[in-house]
């Protein structure tokens, strides 16, 4: 197979996810834009009522601007590295046997996925993201613009791990069929580990450095941390490293657990 | 409502129960990993204010003891959301586009009832039991709770969560206007949000448009206020009255939707 081949091909699914996703526009806005507003919004909101109660000018060694700079970024960053959308059209597909007619075309399943998935996040990410730009910009919240690239490539990777995981649970649907909650599971459990819910070094001591060693962090914590100048260099890179363990661990049992589903998959349904 | 009526509706939602009950227990894991869910979901929001409270006392104006009795009213009105309405509402604006709305409108019972109730996620029952524990356990924390002031909690809770149902059925009604209408879901999800809040974190202004013209407000914060604060009392009759007025205002704007429906399937 060339290479060529491979990248016009996945660049057609990246494009499909891109215009698909714009054919709602008030969908697109709504999921884009209005919902992470709102969402940063009420967030800010909480950790002004904090401060107001603490009666503090720092918190776990952090100005008010800090938190409001993190739970601003932290809304649209999480929304950028969650994969809700593909992970259910996967488990549907498998579980209603309409991915054969996927199966038979020449290319594989998790490319096709991947691609679309990178296309999505790439239009709603690149829109959503000109909101807490905005606001940085006019309100001068702590955000030091030299660490953006770094902290976004890192958001990028991330996303290969999480679609690695999603891979993972599709793939249990040859077995269960309806796994959909997985997905929830999944998604509720990072909504806690990646520190979207609040910075991670505001948890207790033993808790914080489990969660920082493991790839979750990567989503939105050590990105925003960076962003925002709670931390430093030596996290970026070992998000970079624990998110290249996850990716590596993650593929090989989707792999696996792709074979093995592949083996006992009768395809009903089609 | 006339006794055979009430009769009729009863064995119809029971025999919904029963139908839900099969169809769940069906696929097993997903059944059991339904419910860790929402354990989950409890605990991400128990322990986000539990970690939040190690740096402050107080947040708005309560403190740990004051949220966590907050935090069990929520977990309550959203365990009845979850189970009776959230599938149901979630899936309408899918069943607009695929035409399966004509077949239920055909039928001799009230399309709102069927809309509402037509599958019961019985797996979400157990939330309730969590709920209520929670709840209670937090009000045995607080220092010279009068239990008597928990009868509040019967009044309030139920019309909290007629106000949430009023406003929640009328954002989906409008699916059988404009098919597809995912967007507002996305729209009521993040009213939803402001009102998961306690409502004295926010600004004077803000937290009266959560009592009034969007009063999310009244789903968890007015029902805890009760338990913990002296009585507001015109914001306890406020939502005394707004349960029944949201409700009857879904009950008529359903029907101006249905004026307005053109049948996606034909």
């Amino acid at each position: 197979m060339s290479f060529t081949a491979f990248y016009k091909r996945n660049l057609g699914f990246y494009k499909l996810a891109i215009a698909s996703n714009l054919e709602y526009r008030m969908n697109f806005f709504m999921d884009a834009l209005l919902q992470p507003s709102i969402t940063s919004i009420v967030e800010m909101v909480l950790w002004m009522a904090i401060f107001k109660g603490a009666q503090a000018t720092t918190i776990g060694g952090f100005e008010q601007n800090s938190y409001l700079a993190y739970a601003l970024w932290a809304t649209f960053i999480a929304r950028a590295t969650v994969n809700w959308t593909y992970e259910f059209k996967m488990i549907e597909e498998i579980d209603q046997g309409s991915i054969n007619g996927l199966l038979v075309r020449p290319m594989s399943y998790y490319e096709y996925y991947l691609s679309q998935l990178l296309g999505y996040k790439s239009i709603t990410t690149g829109f959503s993201l000109l909101f807490p730009i905005g606001i940085i910009l006019a309100t001068g919240l702590p955000t030091q613009w030299d660490r953006f690239p770094a902290a976004m490539l890192l958001v990028f990777y991330y996303l290969f791990f999480v679609y690695s995981i999603s891979f993972c649970i599709a793939s249990l649907a040859f077995f269960f069929n309806k796994v959909q909650s997985l997905t929830v599971s999944k998604n509720l459990a990072m909504w806690l580990v990646t520190g979207e819910l609040f910075p991670l070094d505001l948890m207790p001591d033993y808790l914080r450095k489990i969660f920082l060693m493991l790839p979750f962090s990567s989503g939105v914590y050590v990105p925003i941390g960076f962003l925002t100048g709670r931390i430093g260099w030596e996290f970026l890179w070992h998000g970079f490293a624990s998110v290249t363990v996850g990716i590596i661990f993650f593929s090989a049992l989707g792999a696996f657990l792709w074979q093995k589903g592949m083996k006992t998959y009768a395809g009903t349904g089609a | 409502m006339p006794a055979p009526v009430l009769k009729k509706y009863g064995s119809i939602f029971a025999a919904i129960a029963k139908a839900s009950l099969i169809a769940e227990i069906e696929f097993r894991l997903n059944f059991v990993m339904k419910i860790i869910n929402d354990i989950f979901w409890y605990a991400a929001q128990i322990f986000t204010f539990e970690v939040l409270f190690r740096h402050t006392n107080l947040i708005g104006d309560w403190n740990l003891q004051q949220t966590r009795v907050f935090l069990g009213v929520l977990f309550i009105v959203d365990a009845f959301y979850m189970t009776f309405i959230q599938e149901n509402l979630d899936r309408f604006s899918e069943k607009v586009r695929k035409g399966e709305l004509d077949l239920l409108l055909t039928k001799p019972v009230n399309s709102q009832f069927m809309i509402t109730f037509a599958r019961i996620s019985v797996s979400c029952l157990g939330n309730l039991i969590i709920a209520i524990s929670w709840f209670a356990w937090s009000l045995s924390q607080l220092p010279d709770f009068n239990w008597m002031k928990g009868l509040w909690i019967l009044l309030l809770v139920p019309t909290g969560f007629a106000v949430m149902y009023g406003i929640r059925f009328s954002i989906a009604a409008m699916a059988v206007v404009f098919v597809r209408v995912d967007s507002m879901q996305y729209v009521w999800y993040q009213l939803y949000r402001l009102g998961m809040r306690p409502d004295s974190i926010y600004m004077p202004w803000l937290k009266f448009i959560l009592l009034t013209i969007i009063p999310v407000g009244l789903i968890a914060s007015v029902p805890a206020r009760a338990v913990l604060n002296p009585p507001e009392l015109w914001v306890f009759a406020w939502s005394l009255i707004a349960g029944p007025l949201f409700v009857a205002f879904s009950a008529w704007f359903w029907k101006q939707c249905l004026l307005r429906y053109q049948s996606s399937s034909s």
